[in-house]
């Protein structure tokens, strides 16, 4: 399952990657003035030449069929877009504009089934960040510390409250310039075909720098109004992790390798939960499975296989072993 | 004394905000501060309006075929940074409408590539010849603007020598200030937001 999702977070990577190249052939091929073009250009061309042609017969016009990156784009003549461009949007123009929001709907229904799925799954930012989070490990077993500070969860709803607030007053759609998934969608496009980065990629580094000096994954946890619009909109998700206290040990490992810093040990998985399936991946006793249930469910205590329950029930044949070890 | 100070801070810029809230005339609208002269895709709404629908996605230049479409950065003002913008000198717009078509919010409003479309509801802006500049004006005999124009003898006509003369029905598209070949360009568009901020 956690194979499946890197998969996803790489294959949408990839995608944002591709298609401004895709965009700059089809200016080429627009331009109908393959000769003139320079050799780095030719070899472009070429390129994406080779892996388009086989499925489109007019790439002027055919390349279309995909376009954008995950903050609004448009699949087959589906223009989908991301909730919080429409949040931004109408608190902006104090208006709503109902062909925009119908493109937030599946991803909408989706966060509704599957809760904060996308911070988990899609969002491009998510595979820097947890790259990074990769390297802050390797830096630690060199020696060197970094930040592992725990800041107040509840920061980015103030976050969000007060960038859609900011917009109603200014009148401009500003919170885009700070989600981290808008900006590496649109810092990618600058670079491959507008000849470089923007401002947009500083504010990135930056985050990538607060993520390793103050806090693990810090601005998905503290910051991102995104995720604080989805782990508002999945609170009643559908599509949930739940621990079988009969099999768990009790050992911990699934909140240690939690990114979001849950607590699914003590069944506190919560609306920020992101299905990510890390703990189930990381499981020993496969304790942690998906279930259709829109509530947590309440502390079931400590697991049943762990040393904490053996001590609690006397009359198990288990105590024997246990002495005072415990 | 801090909880006390902090409370009486945020209630002031609650209320300052309440305030431009509610009064729409002092409602802080975002600039374009830079003072490079720039047009905004074809089907834009009016500058206050674009910015309020604008989402920054991107989109319309990655449709744009001739790559006009560029993207301020912060320097152009936080209010507008990543929005699209074009600069005809440097790339014209050739009126094909694609990214009217690939904006998901309106802020480009939806054409189609007709001469109705075009003239009726594209206003990017106005070309204005300096005659102390055009070559045709000035005793030479050129014409380039006229020939650039994709609504030649409707958007721009010529007279004795070639000297043109822009119409009303000019849409702003720049491709006749891309083509001049005087320096520098003897013919320039006046931005739509120009000309509304001069009305």
């Amino acid at each position: 399952m956690n194979k499946l999702r890197w998969i996803s977070l790489i294959g949408v990577f990839a995608m944002l990657v591709f298609l401004p190249y895709v965009s700059v052939y089809q200016n080429y091929v627009a331009a109908h003035a393959y000769d003139l073009l320079s050799p780095g250009e030719q070899r472009l061309y070429d390129m994406v030449e080779g892996i388009t042609s086989p499925f489109v017969s007019d790439p002027e016009n055919d390349l279309d069929a995909i376009k954008g990156t995950t903050w609004s784009g448009q699949f087959f003549g589906v223009k989908l877009s991301d909730p919080l461009a429409v949040a931004s949007q109408v608190s902006a123009g104090r208006r709503l504009y109902w062909p925009f929001f119908v493109t937030a709907l599946i991803p909408l229904f989706a966060t509704a089934l599957f809760g904060r799925f996308y911070c988990g799954w899609i969002c491009p930012a998510t595979l820097l960040y947890e790259l990074n989070t990769n390297l802050d490990a390797w830096l630690n077993r060199l020696g060197l510390r970094t930040g592992h500070r725990h800041l107040d969860r509840r920061l980015k709803y103030l976050v969000l409250g007060v960038g859609l607030l900011l917009s109603m007053v200014s009148g401009s759609v500003w919170l885009a310039s700070i989600y981290p998934p808008a900006i590496v969608g649109r810092e990618i496009y600058y670079s491959v075909a507008l000849g470089g980065f923007g401002a947009g990629a500083v504010f990135f580094v930056l985050t990538l720098l607060f993520d390793l000096l103050v806090a693990r994954r810090g601005f998905c946890r503290y910051l991102c109004p995104g995720g604080a619009l989805y782990s508002l909109l999945g609170r009643y998700r559908v599509v949930r992790i739940r621990r079988r206290v009969d099999t768990c040990n009790d050992c911990a490992k699934c909140n240690a390798v939690c990114e979001f810093g849950l607590d699914p040990m003590r069944d506190d998985f919560g609306q920020e939960c992101n299905n990510c399936t890390a703990c189930m991946a990381v499981c020993p006793t496969d304790a942690l499975r998906f279930t259709l249930k829109v509530r947590d469910r309440e502390f079931q205590g400590p697991g049943h296989l762990g040393h904490r329950y053996r001590r609690q029930q006397p009359e198990s044949e288990n105590t024997a072993c246990v002495v005072a070890a415990s | 004394m801090k909880r006390r100070s902090f409370l009486q801070q945020f209630a002031q810029g609650a209320a300052a905000a309440s305030a431009l809230l509610l009064n729409d005339s002092a409602k802080a609208r975002p600039k374009v501060t830079t003072r490079q002269r720039y047009l905004r895709p074809p089907g834009a709404l009016t500058e206050g309006d674009f910015l309020a629908r604008c989402i920054r996605c991107g989109q319309c230049g990655e449709a744009c075929p001739n790559r006009c479409i560029e993207f301020f950065s912060p320097r152009g003002g936080l209010g507008a940074a990543n929005t699209p913008y074009i600069t005809p000198r440097s790339q014209a717009c050739i009126l094909c409408m694609k990214c009217t078509q690939a904006c998901p919010t309106g802020a480009l409003q939806a054409l189609q590539r007709t001469a109705e479309d075009v003239l009726g509801k594209v206003r990017m802006g106005k070309a204005r010849v300096d005659k102390t500049l055009c070559l045709s004006w000035q005793g030479k005999s050129c014409g380039v603007c006229y020939r650039a124009c994709p609504l030649a003898d409707v958007a721009i006509t010529v007279g004795y020598m070639e000297q043109p003369t822009v119409t009303e029905q000019c849409v702003g598209c720049g491709l006749c200030e891309r083509s001049c070949i005087q320096m520098p360009q003897a013919i320039k568009v006046i931005p739509q937001h120009t000309l509304e901020s001069l009305a």
